[in-house]
């Protein structure tokens, strides 16, 4: 053994004092890296983490605020349609007014037309026939027909102008078919003032002593005889327009319709000749 | 647009007209008039119809012959008939109804009820 070897004490592989220290103070600060670096891994983890939560709170907020505005703008939509929807039905409603309205009118039209129809219907039927008996039936059928009368009479004047003589009935007893003084009588009144009288109470409820319609018959302004209706039949429980109509239309054109087959029967249906028709100054 | 044929049955001049002048307002009706039922039953020999409207009181044969006769026709067993009574004839209308008749109208007649009943029968709207 050398002296060198002496000096460096009992074991060449121990290392000194001051390398240990300096060793233990190494790993010291080595251990204290490696926390350090542990503690630095670990921060980063949770600042990932964090991340990570703020990332998907950020996503969810954005969702919310993204849902908000949907909910927004389908709200604004709801609004929207609504006004239509309001629009719609107010539009619907007025289309259903105007429906309602047009109806009304097309049953007035056709109404009037009915009206128009009986009125030419009656007034074509009494102009068709030139004998006597053909426009007496056919004005008793106009009065039982379109009028709806039951019981009725017709009645011409005399020749003194005192009496009312029936020359035409339907359903009135023998003993009711009598002449009417014109003087002090309801029928009679008629003919003298020339204008018709109508009750208003339920004409199927007529009687013979109270006729509930007498319509006077003119030839030109003359008045020339009466119609009596003493009672209609049981629906027909009131006049209407048009019954007013057929009476001024009888008043009109049944005299007259009567008088001009009375003439052309007594000229034993002979027409007038040319000559008759020359002075006209047409 | 189908095309329909109606057979008036009517003695009355001025009942025929005044049908006929209601019935002109359904569109697409073609009418045809017959005096009386032996009339009314000529004319159905010579063609077919589809609605017949026809009065009960008739002279040389009445509406309830005519429609004891229609319903025994092959071809116009089926078709619609519509009878003109007046209120008092009950009697009458309950046998047309029984010998097959499908509707009946009241004298006064009413353009509107007449063109309204015919439209029903023939499904018009």
């Amino acid at each position: 053994m050398t002296k060198d070897n002496r000096s460096r004490g009992p074991d060449s592989d121990t290392p000194g004092t001051d390398l240990k220290t300096e060793r233990d103070e190494f790993l010291k600060k080595f251990s204290r890296g490696t926390q350090l670096t542990e503690d630095f891994v670990k921060e980063h983890e949770r600042m990932q983490h964090r991340l990570q939560d703020l990332e998907s709170e950020n996503a969810g907020l954005r969702a919310k605020v993204e849902a908000d505005q949907a909910v927004r703008e389908l709200l604004k939509k709801i609004e929207r349609l609504e006004n239509e929807k309001s629009e719609l039905v107010s539009q619907y409603r007025q289309a259903e007014q105007a429906t309602t309205q047009f109806t009304a009118r097309v049953q007035e039209v056709e109404s009037e037309f009915a009206n128009l129809a009986n009125l030419f219907v009656a007034s074509n039927q009494l102009h068709s026939s030139l004998s006597p008996r053909g426009v007496t039936r056919r004005i008793k059928e106009v009065l039982a027909q379109l009028v709806g009368a039951e019981r009725y009479a017709m009645y011409l004047v005399n020749p003194e102008g005192e009496e009312l003589i029936p020359i035409a009935s339907e359903g009135v007893p023998g003993n009711q078919l009598l002449p009417v003084r014109i003087a002090g009588t309801r029928i009679g009144d008629v003919l003298r003032k020339g204008s018709a009288s109508v009750a208003d109470s339920d004409p199927s409820q007529g009687t013979f002593a109270d006729p509930p319609a007498v319509i006077p018959l003119s030839v030109d302004d003359r008045v020339v005889g009466t119609i009596a209706i003493f009672s209609t039949l049981a629906q027909k429980n009131k006049f209407d327009q048009v019954d007013f109509e057929l009476f001024k239309l009888l008043g009109q054109h049944a005299a007259q319709a009567l008088v001009a087959a009375s003439l052309f029967a007594q000229a034993e249906q002979k027409l007038p000749g040319l000559e008759a028709f020359l002075d006209l100054s047409v | 647009m189908a095309e329909y044929s109606c057979l008036i049955v009517e003695d009355s001049p001025m009942m025929r007209q005044l049908l006929v002048f209601a019935l002109a307002r359904v569109k697409n009706l073609r009418v045809t008039e017959a005096d009386d039922g032996v009339d009314g039953l000529r004319k159905l020999a010579s063609a077919k119809y589809d609605i017949i409207v026809t009065d009960i009181n008739m002279p040389i044969m009445d509406g309830l012959k005519l429609v004891k006769r229609v319903r025994t026709d092959p071809v116009h067993k089926d078709t619609p008939i519509v009878i003109i009574t007046t209120e008092g004839s009950q009697e009458d209308r309950q046998r047309a109804l029984q010998l097959g008749a499908n509707a009946y109208i009241t004298k006064p007649i009413q353009a509107p009820q007449v063109i309204a009943t015919v439209k029903e029968l023939l499904k018009i709207e």
